[in-house]
């Protein structure tokens, strides 16, 4: 990909760009690797629960994924739930483009960059969680297409596997051009990447949607099998994404000074505000539908919401989420949320941790519970499962970090790198 | 309701299975087939047959005694009923107080004689008096039990071994008296003998 | 400061040579030096975190790796599949075994019907499909699922698959359900690299060997019918059943799905399910939908026939009855 860029500009550009793209590289890696103290620790924790969670996996496979707590009742469990809460993760970062191309709200600018990072590590994150889920993953190349078997266009999962790649590489891209124009020093030409960022902003809801038509286009789940998930995914997206880039701007304000003025973050409030809002009703108005018609439809709401027959697995899951959806909503609908409070941060993790589990624990293991034939059996996962989703979010913040350290070098020293490439050129 | 079943009419399920197919199929049946099919035995090769169980003869009478080499001694049923003369009293076990005396019976309002022929107990006799003989009773069965006996004869009764296709091998069926003792016909209650042990599996914890 | 790590020829050569001689009082370059010793042993920590994905290439063998999908192999090719997938049987299992590969009978459809008055919930399909199909002994794994179901209700969720007790009880009915053979099965849809697919006789079938094990198509079923290999099956050598078909029971590996497959190996010679053989009841009736005057055929027409789940729109080939 990396490569495909430089070459881009060859007809454009002075052809020394291509030949200081390894330096830029070289540059990269140097500097994520660059940092103080509090910078290494947290790098050495990510990348030794990374290790174990590598170690975890490494495991399932020689052994078989019955050391997953899935069974043939409950096929997909936390890898499948926490890839659909990833995938939205994904999408959710690029929602703020939307604000920033469509309404030319210049300030969103320089939040944009970070959410396309964000999508990437999010992305990155999906495709393991799929990847760590599969029976053979030393069967893979059959998913590639041309030397595989795609079974395109009927398959719902060939559609995910082509646009979580191609987000991916869209978004790989345009982080990737607007940080070697920063590294060179020069101004980002918009034909090279503002195509590029709307074509992300379709392709953003795109993922998401082909996500949720996953699970609402099979007949045999009526839990899932409902035209209102493809929106509820979106509304929920709209709110993670950017509860999440919110977070991250906090921090990297605390360390390392990269900071955006305050209007951006309203916006996103705004958004969070109005997205979250769709979200409650549409939930509701699923649950009154689920409950209100009754029937075997709802068994599975029952059994999430209220357990039933005697088995209670979820319900503490889903409770829990509710309450933390709809205190995080309160909280952003303060006043005190538009400014840099802790009320925003304890609504931002809230709205977060209550959506992972409303998307995951309460979406997907309830679609399978009661089972096609009306048998319950229960799900927890196995701490091989957590160890894995653990490393697997490890691994999504090492790289997140990564990113969000060359894009904080570069917007803070851009005159700086300026100077230092000019002898080389 | 995804969960409950609902019933299809017959006629959609005939639409629903190839119904154009079976008039072309009812014809290569009847002519030799097409050269790409000629791994298939013709249709006017002749089928293999259908048989069914019998039982060999009119059964043994159990006395109790055993012969010198441990074996069980067995009489005919006739060894008895030529020197009896028929009591047509005796209409359920409970009337006879000689022999027979531990048998359960459980077969709707029928007596003894209503089966046995009573001029030649090694056979059996039909409603109409006629005689029929012990490997020819599924006749007698049938003779009350038409519907089943229908359906048997359709493969929908009874269950067979060996060959669906007749073209390639042959088939053996149950005989009534395999499933069904005469006496008490009722099929016999069983205990599982094979459960699935899946992982997390429970029974239920609530009555439903 | 950004270039400290910018590689000039020189900086490599200083670089190299502090493998030697660490200067202290050269911050970068000893910066250098510490970072590529982390990496150094990172990746030595990686490589030993994975390390038990070293027993793939002890388990699949280079030709299974890049193994084509089944349709797209040649008649030798497919020759010399079986005779490797036979050789591991004999390595793993300690059994001769042969792999078969009946094709469709031109002008067969197959359909199977279940007389739910008779059933009672014995069990001995279960146990047929169980040792006919080479399933996993230690779950007693088997295609088939027989719910107790209260009579006068059609509702599964009162139905119950772990009953134990004397059947049939007077107020229960009994429903084996297994793969229904769907006209428009939305297993098959949803797989994501055609590893399962209707045959020309109605079958759905699984390439064992092309399987991924995204267990899509387990999601994707509405009648519990598919099974994933959550381990390697344990099969004593001696309950191996040696007469195997490619697509139906031989053994399975590792991490990949298999279904119910009307016993093609059997069916495609023109024999009986292994499940209708076990049947004590005669509540199954098997044959071909396209013969007029098959068995399966008077049933479809003279009993009050219904399919599972009929307004999913799966079209099952699988019919239930009772009779009237």
């Amino acid at each position: 990909m990396s490569s495909i860029i430089a070459q881009n500009h060859t007809g454009t550009e002075p052809a020394d760009s291509v030949r200081s793209y390894p330096r830029f590289l070289w540059w990269g890696l140097g500097e994520a690797t660059n940092g103080g103290l509090g910078f290494y620790v947290w790098m050495f924790v990510l990348t030794a629960i990374s290790l174990v969670g590598a170690n975890a996996w490494a495991n399932q496979v020689a052994e078989g994924m019955i050391v997953t707590n899935m069974t043939d009742h409950v096929s997909w469990g936390l890898y499948i739930a926490n890839f659909t809460f990833c995938v939205g993760l994904a999408a959710g970062g690029v929602m703020m483009v939307i604000p920033a191309y469509l309404y030319d709200d210049e300030e969103m600018h320089k939040i944009v960059i970070v959410g396309e990072a964000v999508a990437v590590a999010a992305i990155v994150m999906s495709t393991l969680s799929v990847v760590v889920d599969l029976g053979r993953p030393d069967r893979f190349w059959h998913l590639i297409p041309v030397i595989g078997r795609l079974n395109w266009p009927v398959s719902m999962l060939t559609w995910d596997v082509i646009v979580l790649n191609g987000y991916l590489l869209i978004n790989l891209h345009i982080v990737g051009y607007l940080l070697y124009m920063r590294y060179l020093g020069r101004k980002p030409n918009p034909r090279w990447y503002v195509p590029f960022v709307f074509l992300s902003i379709i392709w953003a809801i795109s993922i998401h949607t082909v996500t949720a038509f996953l699970y609402c286009g099979l007949g045999g789940r009526s839990f899932w099998n409902t035209a209102l998930l493809g929106p509820r995914f979106l509304a929920s997206a709209f709110v993670s994404g950017p509860a999440f880039i919110i977070l991250v701007m906090r921090i990297l304000r605390i360390t390392t000074g990269y900071s955006a003025p305050p209007g951006p973050a309203r916006t996103l409030i705004q958004i969070i505000r109005v997205a979250m809002t769709i979200n409650l009703v549409m939930l509701a108005s699923e649950m009154f539908t689920l409950f209100y018609t009754g029937g075997a439809h709802g068994a599975s709401a029952r059994y999430l919401f209220f357990g039933s027959h005697g088995h209670y697995g979820l319900v503490p899951w889903i409770w829990t989420a509710i309450a933390f959806n709809l205190v995080g909503t309160i909280l952003f609908f303060m006043p005190s949320a538009l400014d840099r409070s802790t009320v925003r941060i304890a609504a931002c993790v809230l709205c977060i941790v209550g959506i992972w589990i409303e998307k995951g624990m309460g979406l997907i293991i309830p679609g399978f519970i009661p089972s096609t034939l009306h048998e319950i059996v229960e799900y927890t996962p196995s701490l091989v499962e957590w160890k894995v989703t653990a490393g697997i979010w490890a691994f999504g913040f090492l790289l997140l970090t990564v990113l969000l350290k060359l894009i904080a070098t570069v917007f803070s020293s851009e005159q700086s790198a300026a100077t230092i490439i000019a002898p080389a050129d | 309701m995804l969960t409950t079943v609902t019933a299809a009419a017959i006629s959609y399920l005939l639409l629903g299975n190839g119904h154009g197919a079976d008039d072309s199929l009812s014809t290569a049946r009847t002519e030799p087939r097409p050269s790409e099919t000629t791994d298939l035995p013709s249709v006017v090769s002749p089928k293999f047959a259908v048989s069914i169980r019998k039982p060999q003869g009119p059964p043994r009478v159990i006395t109790g005694l055993k012969n010198a080499d441990g074996t069980e001694v067995t009489i005919a049923c006739v060894t008895c009923h030529t020197t009896r003369p028929p009591n047509h009293n005796n209409r359920t076990v409970k009337d006879l107080d000689e022999f027979h005396g531990g048998t359960v019976f459980s077969h709707g309002s029928v007596s003894c004689l209503s089966c046995h022929n009573e001029r030649d107990y090694d056979t059996l006799r039909l409603a109409d008096g006629s005689r029929v003989e012990f490997p020819d009773v599924m006749k007698l069965c049938a003779q009350c039990h038409g519907p089943q006996m229908k359906a048997y004869e359709h493969g929908a009764h009874g269950g067979m071994n060996g060959y669906w296709d007749l073209t390639r091998g042959p088939r053996t069926k149950n005989n009534c008296i395999d499933c069904h003792n005469p006496h008490a016909p009722q099929f016999p209650k069983m205990r599982p003998t094979f459960k699935p042990k899946d992982r997390f599996l429970e029974q239920p914890r609530t009555k439903h | 400061m950004i270039a400290d790590d910018n590689s000039s020829p020189e900086r490599q050569a200083d670089t190299d040579k502090d493998w030697f001689l660490p200067v202290v009082d050269q911050p970068s370059t000893r910066r250098t030096a510490l970072k590529t010793a982390g990496a150094a042993l990172g990746l030595a920590a990686f490589g030993k975190a994975i390390s038990p994905l070293w027993s793939i290439p002890e388990n699949v063998s280079v030709d299974e790796f890049l193994q084509q999908h089944y349709k797209e192999l040649s008649d030798n090719d497919k020759q010399k599949v079986f005779q490797r997938l036979e050789a591991e049987a004999k390595d793993a299992y300690g059994a001769e075994v042969t792999i078969s590969d009946p094709k469709p009978i031109p002008g067969v459809r197959f359909g199977y019907a279940i007389n739910l008055s008779k059933c009672n919930g014995n069990g001995a399909c279960m146990e047929a499909c169980n040792r006919e199909n080479n399933h996993h002994r230690g779950v007693d794994q088997s295609y088939i699922r027989v719910l107790e179901m209260s009579k006068g209700s059609m509702d599964m969720e009162h139905g119950t698959t772990t009953y134990d007790h004397t059947v049939p009880q007077d107020d229960k009915f009994y429903m084996p359900v297994q793969c229904q053979q769907c006209e428009n099965p939305p297993c098959v849809s949803a797989c994501p690299i055609e590893a399962t697919w209707q045959e020309d006789d109605g079958i759905v079938v699984v390439d064992y060997n092309w399987c991924i094990g995204c267990r899509y198509c387990e999601a994707a079923c509405p009648y519990h019918a598919r099974r994933f290999n959550w381990e390697q099956p344990e099969i004593p050598t001696d309950e191996v059943n040696p007469d195997q078909g490619y697509l139906s029971n031989r053994i399975r590996p590792q991490g990949v799905m298999e279904k119910c497959h009307f016993c093609l190996h059997r069916t495609r010679e023109g024999r009986a399910p292994a499940c209708l053989e076990a049947c004590s009841t005669g509540a199954r009736v098997f044959g071909d939908l396209n013969a007029p005057d098959s068995d399966i055929n008077w049933v479809l027409k003279n009993k009050r026939v219904f399919v599972l789940k009929e307004e999913l729109g799966t079209q099952p080939n699988f019919f239930y009855f009772f009779d009237s």
